[in-house]
């Protein structure tokens, strides 16, 4: 392949680039949890950080009662990536489902102050990775990786593309496009959207509200769930692994326009990609002082974010 | 000289008094046992309950070890003119106990001399009431640097302190490795950022080329606030450098994480970090485990069991404790042991045991040479130990191996 002279030159462009693209979709995987939540009941999920973790210990433990101790090899051996990727959307819907019933529909029944939907959040969120690090121990574990995952993928300019990035970003772009397709395809979507328009007169028109709200948790969970198993799969997975992407992802939705679904994945990508960047130049204590700088410039001069708020109004 | 008589007396009484069971014709079996050895305190202060009671415990046993050993006539010191009795502060490690445990061991005039303070807090607490009694402690693990200068007569430690090790490492790395071009990363924490700064300090003037960078620790590991998405990032500005060796000054868990990263982009240098990564957990905490292989962890610290004395006292240590021995058990052991030899020294003169005084005690350190099982201790005169005294460590077929010091 041909490579331009000033790739060549500066190749440590690439690896921060594609690096901060996996990161993104990481990032835009988990921002639709929160940015589905807030469309639906126009509050931010403060625990959904805790269903990525679960989406994590979810992959982790399946994969250790799959594979055993055993490392596969062959290229077939990524079909026990699909295994923990689909047993970590499972745990994380499981987790947001749960999270839904206990923390927030009995607030919501009682027609509770926005402001205690938000403590029952924290509380929940304190409360589920407490548990987890007193269950499941206080150090890093590592996700079985099969030999076809560990290495790199292919080589671009000179630089090795790691294959758990590609499976990130393979993973992230499947799972965004059937996110989307539901929302703006199916029945359901389109309660979703209904709801998230005007709730009262969507359950005129028919639509079961604690149905489809709770099923909105759950399409949050499922992302969030295999998100957390994909950052396990590189970074390991201890009972804190949700708090900083979490946090990151709520700001890529925020940056993206809250609410928006195009635009929690556009956040993602962006706030992966604004993060890395500087590495080029600076150490990596700069890395949020420069990643948050520009969000805050950028929600200066766009504060409903890049594609505005709202779910199910066109941007 | 009648102050003398009576500070030896009193030992020697209180000894008699224990020995007679406290009875009611006590005080005529103190004249009869009055031929029989006197008895001192070899008093331990550290934690003992608490957070850090683990780290304490691997020292109490020690010294209690020490003293069982000295007592039998067994040990290499032979038949010794004196009896030893343990006893033990638990200061949980805090500044805010251990004054009041310093004022217990001073006014405790049977005391001889102390092992600890085990903790730089609670050493730089106790130590001004420690020292305004003459009243000798050999701290086995207190390494703050500041510890020493505060001019106290009667402060030593048997371990270097923490401003020794990152020069000793960059010494090591340029003048023995031969390694010239370098990579310092520090996690931008208080512990990281000293050691980090003190090796890329001493790494210049042996004439390395030096390229600093801050990775700062992440909330997966114990201090951190930084996302451990940053590492990949973090591993491909390394490669582009492309560094003979990097350095970290930080802990273990991070570090497990930066070496996954730069495994995976693609890095074939070195790697050194100090005590904060010079853990077994470095290993299990790498992804894949085998991208520890070879890395170096360098501490003031000793591992013991490659001669046959280092079984001996492990083998004794553990029929004590229960356990084996662990980080500080030897340098405690070592503690005791120097200040049990300083003890024989002084009653091998014309007064006999009368000699052993706390002054004394505290005098004889100063010029003491005792081979140790971690290493010879002799101090200078603020009390710290001897040269370099770190240790380097490697990673090996998934186990940390002693190379020895550096």
């Amino acid at each position: 392949m041909h490579c331009p002279a000033f790739i060549a030159h500066n190749n440590i462009w690439v690896s921060l680039v594609v690096g901060g693209l996996a990161n993104g979709f990481l990032y835009a995987l988990i921002a639709l949890g929160y940015t589905l939540v807030y469309g639906v009941l126009r509050l931010i999920n403060f625990a959904h950080s805790e269903v990525v973790m679960a989406g994590g210990f979810g992959g982790l433990f399946a994969m250790r009662a799959v594979l055993g101790t055993s490392t596969p090899a062959g290229f077939w051996a990524i079909g026990f990536m699909l295994v923990g990727i689909v047993a970590g959307a499972l745990a994380g819907g499981a987790t947001a489902f749960v999270l839904e019933r206990v923390a927030y529909r009995p607030l919501r029944k009682r027609n509770a102050p926005r402001l205690t939907y938000l403590i029952s959040a924290i509380g929940a969120s304190f409360f589920l990775y407490n548990i987890a690090g007193k269950e499941f121990g206080r150090y890093t574990a590592f996700i079985q990786t099969p030999t076809v995952i560990q290495g790199n993928a292919f080589s671009l300019c000179g630089v090795g593309v790691q294959s758990d990035w590609i499976l990130t970003m393979v993973t992230a772009l499947v799972l965004l496009l059937v996110l989307d397709t539901v929302v703006n395809r199916t029945k359901l979507g389109k309660g979703i959207r209904a709801v998230a328009q005007d709730a009262e007169t969507a359950s005129l028109m028919g639509v079961h509200i604690d149905r489809t709200i709770a099923l909105t948790f759950v399409l949050g969970g499922l992302m969030g769930g295999a998100a957390g198993f994909l950052f396990g799969l590189q970074f390991g997975v201890i009972y804190t692994m949700g708090f900083v992407p979490g946090l990151k992802a709520f700001t890529a939705a925020v940056l993206g326009g809250i609410g928006n679904i195009r635009g929690a994945m556009i956040g993602g990508l962006l706030l992966g990609v604004f993060e890395s960047i500087p590495l080029r130049w600076m150490s990596a204590e700069w890395q949020d002082v420069v990643a948050f700088g520009v969000l805050v410039m950028l929600l200066l001069f766009r504060p409903t974010g890049i594609l505005g708020e709202r779910l199910g109004r066109e941007a | 000289m009648r102050q003398l008589l009576i500070k030896a007396a009193v030992p020697l009484v209180v000894g008699a008094l224990v020995l007679a069971g406290l009875s009611g014709a006590a005080f005529a079996n103190a004249k009869h046992q009055a031929t029989a050895k006197p008895t001192f305190d070899l008093a331990y202060e550290g934690p003992l309950s608490g957070g850090n009671a683990q780290l304490g415990l691997n020292m109490a046993y020690a010294v209690q070890y020490a003293i069982s050993q000295a007592n039998s006539g067994k040990s290499a010191f032979g038949n010794l003119p004196f009896k030893l009795t343990y006893i033990a502060k638990d200061d949980q490690g805090s500044a805010t106990l251990s004054p009041t445990d310093a004022q217990e061991l001073v006014s405790n005039k049977s005391v001889i001399a102390v092992v600890g303070p085990a903790f730089s807090g609670a050493t730089k607490a106790a130590e001004p009431t420690f020292s305004a009694n003459h009243l000798a402690t050999v701290s086995p693990s207190a390494t703050l640097p500041a510890l020493a200068s505060f001019g106290w007569k009667n402060f030593f430690r048997v371990v270097a302190d923490d401003g020794v090790q990152g020069p000793a490492d960059a010494n090591y790395v340029v003048n023995t490795l031969k390694l010239k071009k370098l990579y310092v990363v520090d996690d931008a924490g208080t512990y990281g950022v000293g050691l980090a700064g003190a090796f890329a300090g001493q790494a210049k003037k042996d004439g390395a080329k030096v390229t600093t960078n801050s990775f700062p620790g992440t909330t997966q590991c114990s201090d951190g606030t930084a996302s451990p998405t940053q590492y990949p990032d973090d591993a491909a500005t390394v490669v582009s450098a492309n560094p003979q060796m990097v350095f970290y000054g930080g802990y273990y868990c991070d570090l497990g994480l930066l070496l996954g990263a730069l495994h995976k982009a693609g890095y074939k240098g070195k790697v050194m970090s100090g005590d904060g990564s010079d853990s077994i957990s470095l290993i299990a905490g790498t992804n894949p485990t085998s991208a520890a292989s070879g890395v170096y962890a360098t501490c003031a610290c000793a591992v013991i069991g490659k001669s046959a004395a280092d079984n001996t006292f492990a083998a004794g240590f553990k029929k004590i404790a229960k356990f084996a021995p662990a980080i500080y058990s030897a340098e405690a052991f070592d503690a005791a042991n120097t200040i049990i030899s300083e003890m024989k020294l002084l009653s091998s003169g014309k007064t006999g045991t009368m000699a052993i005084t706390r002054a004394a005690v505290v005098a004889g350190l100063h010029k003491i040479t005792y081979v140790g099982l971690t290493k010879t201790i002799s101090f200078t005169s603020n009390g710290n130990i001897k040269g370099n005294a770190i240790y380097v460590n490697q990673v090996q077929h998934g186990t940390l191996v002693q190379l020895g010091l550096e």
